[in-house]
């Protein structure tokens, strides 16, 4: 079977469970069948892009480099242990986004928050970091990977204006937003607007840090990360084939 | 390396398979007894693996995130009959109050078993198991536990030999430091993946690309990984049908009830105490073996 | 019929025209332990990544390379990847996994070997090597020998035919470096595997060998024996006859080109020196050594700087200094004295974790010693604040120069480097132009710096350094992985800042330099200073710990430090004696 079969095969799987999983879930509620439903959606949701990478069998240069990548991440959310939520992860995750596409973002991102809590401890927040971590690397691959590679980095100032605008929001929103959320779903047993409201609320402060974190991170290294990414491309062929 | 303890040394297939039941049960099962159980299981594990060194740092959090949890409920959730009295003009309900209990309950036990997990589980087993179902993936999580702490020592160098030209990241004005960090950080971030062209060479050259890779794992599976496997599984098995099949039931809102008490639901929840308790009992067993080769000596 | 072949080979990086290998003829037969050697630059590093297809770099070529009588292009990649094992320069960057088990198997892995297979072999690779005990290790637990051990264990589980090593005890201490190309001596003896190695260790390579290839710009030179090669080189004026075994040196001094069996080991060197002496009918009686002390290079400046500054007190004084890293680990210095007086180019020499580097963080305020006095620059490095110690002209060039460089080319991170002292953006930039011309960096400042050799990198670190203005210059291990040329201009180029009134103290692991080049060398073992002396003094001194000239002269020439010493002491001889 070609690997574009078995990716499109995939996303079946995966779309077909997701509407299974909300209908049976509807259809035949339980205690928190909420937090069940939305931790199989995310889930769910992951797999195709996972199996795509996996599918078309990445060559050794873009493992290393994705590893590399994954390593500084876990890394500096452990250097910077004694600052809570000020943590360089988020900016390079969308940094391998930009520099190395769409793909490589999410994977990145869902590296990064599944391998950190292997020090920072596995819960059931995991799935909810490792699938708002991907989605934020992957949409910065999206919006900006294309400019980087036709300018190879960042020549235009706003273009990383942008780019820190965007690590900023994407952070505070769809970041803070999903985690909170999983938080609400792991404390309540059902999703009520007070609830969510009041935990929203308490979070606004954490997650205002770590966007913040996000801006200062992505001004000290866009341009580096995406020059050096380019000059491994060119100079070693990365991504290339031979 | 050695293991955390008897349990720990089990095929991690069977391990990550245990975890998953019962974190599973956990979290989409909210029966008071089934919580309960599972609860003073994780407590007594974690206790014996981490020892209580370890269990005083753990508990403070526990007991925070467990008092959240029952006044959560209450305060957020006024469904139920049984009004108690009014609070900020909302009705607090006897039911929410259970339910945030049971929910305590849950979230308690669940912290416990992954502080267990995270003992048990390490990551080799990790990619014991899912070495073969996502090889790219899983060889990035290997790389990615060589990196982190090669890197740690590497930052440790680069602060040194920065501050042996002059730049200290200790000393100086706010700006001056937050300019040497951001230099370390550069000079770190460069040099990681400057030197991955090495790694990757390294890969190249002993033929990582080629067709059919396979997953090579250190662990054997063992006659007792399959008697583990059968035991765990059918009590696993009996405990899930217990609760599909509505033997085992609990209901909160409106108003609070627990199944009924039938031969089947109490066999259920045996099954259930077997399945929470394995791992101390299995970790006692050899440390009683230990004690009684050791007077023999 | 040979192994691997190489014919006609001339290649040329990707945008640039000048060849780096030019016609370029190799035939490695099966069994042989072949040793390629020539200065850094000239070609060798690409010549054995044309040895498989995986590892071929970009650019134009024309010739061929054969494996086993096809051309390599011809041979599947998983033939290629199972029969020629290749080991890389840096230990740390090859290892790809975290496991020590997990890397022995991983090239079997990409084989697609079965589980019960790859135990199998993985067992008998870990047993041959003894890497038994640190089978289950982190690899992060390693010491360097240890790791590139394992990267030579992890390519012979694919049991390869042919073992390319380039340059693979580079960033290793000597004594791992010996236990190395040792390991690889015995499965090339044990196991009948072709290995083809560049070394810069000569002394250490030369015996082991059966055959010695030279290049030079990109040409083979000269393709020989050990023992022959010597003269080969000698004839053509090639200058690798100076990098050559002090034994083959000797040799070739007294005997010319003529040896047809030079010797290349210590022991053989001694008996071809008592032969000579033999040969000598008054060295039997001698006693006192003709003069030696017109001493060439050696030893030289230590008489002139320290003439010049013997009234200074010491810029370094150590007393009775107690260092350790943990509360409760073991003492790391154990109460170390030592002075070092203005305008000396001093030397600390001696094993791994006898505490030289520690001592220079002590030296360098990195470390504070919990016993013991430090005065550095008039200061006392516990005490002094920020950086009052690198104000008052305290500069350290760190082992690894990698740990600097963080722009697009060398003159930026210079500049960056001298930002602090100048302002002004001409001052700025004729200060940088200065420390890259005394450095020699001056052809490399628009490149980037991971696209320069070790050596070159290690200058750059060491413009950095003197664009703080140093008047006290700490450097850690500055020769590591370089050849014997780039050694060479290292020192002429620390013994010009000497010249100019600095004062610097390296540690390092290299005797020979250290007797060549510095003005005084310290021992350290166990934590302390065991000897000092001029290199003259304390290498004559040791019998053990020295350069290869005393310990082919130990007992037969008194007091000879170099190769030179050997030939002059012999001449001296002969003159007297006719």
């Amino acid at each position: 079977m070609s690997t574009s079969v078995k990716t499109r095969l995939t996303w079946l799987f995966a779309l077909v469970g997701i509407v299974a999983v909300i209908t049976l879930g509807v259809l035949f509620p339980f205690d928190r069948n909420y937090y069940f439903i939305a931790l199989a959606v995310i889930t769910l949701s992951m797999l195709p892009f996972l199996a795509a990478f996996e599918g078309r069998k990445p060559e050794a240069r873009e493992i290393v480099t994705i590893a590399v990548l994954t390593a500084l991440a876990v890394a500096g959310r452990a250097a910077f242990f004694m600052l809570p939520q000020f943590k360089p992860g988020m900016a390079i995750v969308i940094l391998a986004g930009v520099g190395l596409g769409r793909e490589s973002g999410f994977v990145v991102g869902v590296l990064h928050g599944f391998i950190s809590n292997f020090i920072f401890g596995q819960g059931p927040w995991t799935p909810w970091q490792m699938f708002s971590y991907a989605l934020c690397g992957f949409l910065a691959g999206v919006f900006f990977s294309r400019s980087a590679e036709r300018h190879s980095g960042f020549s235009s100032p706003l273009q990383k204006t942008l780019l820190i605008i965007y690590g900023a929001l994407a952070t505070f929103v769809i970041y803070g937003l999903l985690v909170d959320s999983a938080s609400v779903l792991i404390w309540s047993s059902e999703f009520t607007w007070s609830a969510a409201r009041a935990i929203y609320l308490s979070g606004i402060p954490f997650n205002a840090v770590h966007a913040f974190a996000t801006a200062v991170f992505l001004t000290l290294l866009s341009t580096l990360i995406v020059e050096r990414l380019t000059r491994l491309k060119t100079r070693y062929g990365l991504f290339q084939p031979h | 390396m050695r293991d955390a303890d008897a349990f720990s040394s089990l095929h991690p297939a069977v391990l990550f398979g245990y975890f998953v039941l019962i974190v599973g049960v956990n979290v989409v099962f909210m029966h008071p007894l089934v919580l309960g159980i599972s609860f003073l299981g994780a407590l007594a594990y974690a206790a014996y693996l981490v020892r209580w060194a370890g269990l005083r740092k753990l508990l403070p959090g526990l007991l925070i995130m467990m008092v959240i949890a029952a006044l959560f409920n209450p305060i957020f959730n006024h469904r139920g009959v049984t009004m108690l009295f009014y609070w900020n003009d909302n009705p607090i309900t006897l039911e929410a109050i259970i339910y945030g209990g049971v929910a305590a309950l849950m979230i308690g036990s669940v912290l416990l078993w992954f502080v267990s997990y995270n003992k048990v589980m390490t990551s080799d087993k990790f990619l014991c198991v899912f070495g073969h179902v996502v090889p790219a993936l899983s060889l990035i999580f290997a790389m990615v536990l060589r990196f982190v702490p090669r890197y740690f020592a590497q930052a440790k160098r680069i602060a040194a030999a920065q501050r042996g030209i002059g730049r200290d990241v200790a000393s100086g004005s706010w700006y001056a430091r937050a300019r040497h960090g951001s230099a370390v950080l550069s000079i770190m971030l460069t040099w990681a993946l400057e030197n991955a062209v090495d790694t990757s060479d390294s890969m190249l050259a002993r033929g990582y690309g080629l067709p059919g890779r396979t997953a090579y794992t250190d662990f054997k599976v063992r006659e007792r990984d399959f008697m583990a496997a059968l035991a765990l599984g059918g009590s696993g098995l009996v405990v899930v049908v217990a609760i599909v099949a509505g033997v085992l039931h609990a209901e909160y809102f409106p108003a609070y009830a627990v199944g009924d008490w039938s031969v089947a639901a109490w066999l259920a929840l045996g099954a259930w105490m077997l399945i929470c308790a394995a791992p101390l009992l299995l970790g006692l067993r050899e440390e009683a073996v230990w004690r009684s080769l050791r007077s023999n000596l | 019929m040979a192994l691997a072949q190489v014919e006609s080979l001339t290649f040329s990086y990707a945008n640039t025209t000048q060849d780096v290998l030019h016609d370029v003829n190799l035939s490695v037969e099966a069994g042989q332990f072949v040793l390629l050697i020539g200065q850094s630059g000239c070609g060798k590093t690409t010549l054995l990544r044309h040895l498989k297809s995986a590892l071929t770099p970009y650019g134009t070529r024309s010739g061929v390379v054969r494996f086993d009588g096809r051309a390599l292009a011809d041979v599947p990649l998983a033939e290629q990847a199972r029969r020629v094992g290749f080991v890389l320069q840096n230990p740390d960057n090859q290892i790809v996994t975290d496991k020590v088990w997990h890397e022995l198997a991983f090239g079997l892995e990409s084989l697609g070997v079965p589980t019960p297979v790859i135990r199998r072999r993985v067992a008998e690779m870990a047993s041959f090597f003894g890497i038994g005990e640190w089978y289950h290790r982190d690899v992060d637990t390693l010491s360097g020998g240890q790791k590139q051990l394992l990267n030579l264990a992890a390519v012979m589980t694919m049991q390869p035919d042919l073992l390319v090593l380039d340059e693979p005890t580079a960033q290793l201490d000597p004594i791992a470096a010996v236990d190395f190309l040792a390991a690889t001596k015995r499965i090339n003896d044990e196991l009948g595997t072709t290995v083809l190695v560049t070394e810069h260790r000569l002394e250490t390579a030369f015996p082991l060998s059966d055959r010695v290839v030279v290049m030079s710009a990109g040409r083979v030179v000269a393709d020989a024996t050990p023992h022959t090669v010597g003269a080969v080189l000698a004839r053509h004026a090639d200058p690798m006859v100076t990098a050559l075994p002090a034994a083959a040196r000797l040799a070739l001094a007294l005997d010319g080109v003529d040896n047809s069996s030079a010797p290349v080991s210590i022991r053989e060197g001694r008996t071809y020196l008592r032969q000579k002496l033999a040969e000598n009918p008054d060295s039997a009686s001698v006693t006192s050594v003709p003069d030696l002390r017109y001493e060439r290079g050696l030893g030289s400046h230590a008489g002139t700087s320290t003439d010049k500054t013997s009234v200074s007190t010491g810029i370094i004084t150590a007393n009775d200094v107690w260092f350790r890293y943990e509360r409760n680990g073991d003492d790391v210095l154990r109460g170390v004295d030592l002075e070092i007086r203005a305008g000396e180019f001093a030397c600390v020499v001696g094993g791994n974790g006898s505490g030289k580097t520690t001592t220079l963080g002590v030296l360098s305020g990195l470390h504070k010693p919990y016993r013991g006095k430090v005065r550095i620059l008039g200061l006392d490095p516990v005490k002094a604040k920020g950086m009052e110690l690198f104000r008052a002209g305290l500069s350290v060039v760190p082992q690894d120069p990698q740990t600097l460089f963080m722009r697009n080319t060398i003159g930026d991170d210079l500049d960056d480097a001298a930002s602090r002292q100048y302002t002004d953006r001409d001052e700025r930039r004729e200060a940088v132009e200065r420390a890259a011309a005394t450095a020699e960096i001056t052809s490399l400042l628009s490149r980037h710096p991971y696209d320069v050799s070790g050596g070159e990198q290690q200058r750059a670190a060491l413009a950095m350094a003197l664009l703080t203005n140093p008047k006290l210059l700490l450097l850690d291990e500055p020769t590591k992985g370089m050849d014997a040329f780039f050694k060479a201009s290292l020192a002429e180029v620390l013994q010009k800042l000497v010249d100019s009134g600095m004062t610097i103290l390296m540690v390092s692991h290299d005797v020979e330099f250290a007797a060549a080049y510095t003005s005084r060398c310290l021992l350290f073992f166990d934590g302390g200073v065991v000897a000092e002396g001029t290199p003259r003094e304390f290498f004559a001194g040791n019998s053990f710990y020295t350069t290869a000239a005393n310990r082919l002269g130990r007992g037969l020439v008194p007091g000879a430090v170099t190769v030179t010493d050997l030939v002059d002491y012999y001449r001296a001889l002969s003159a007297e004696s006719v």
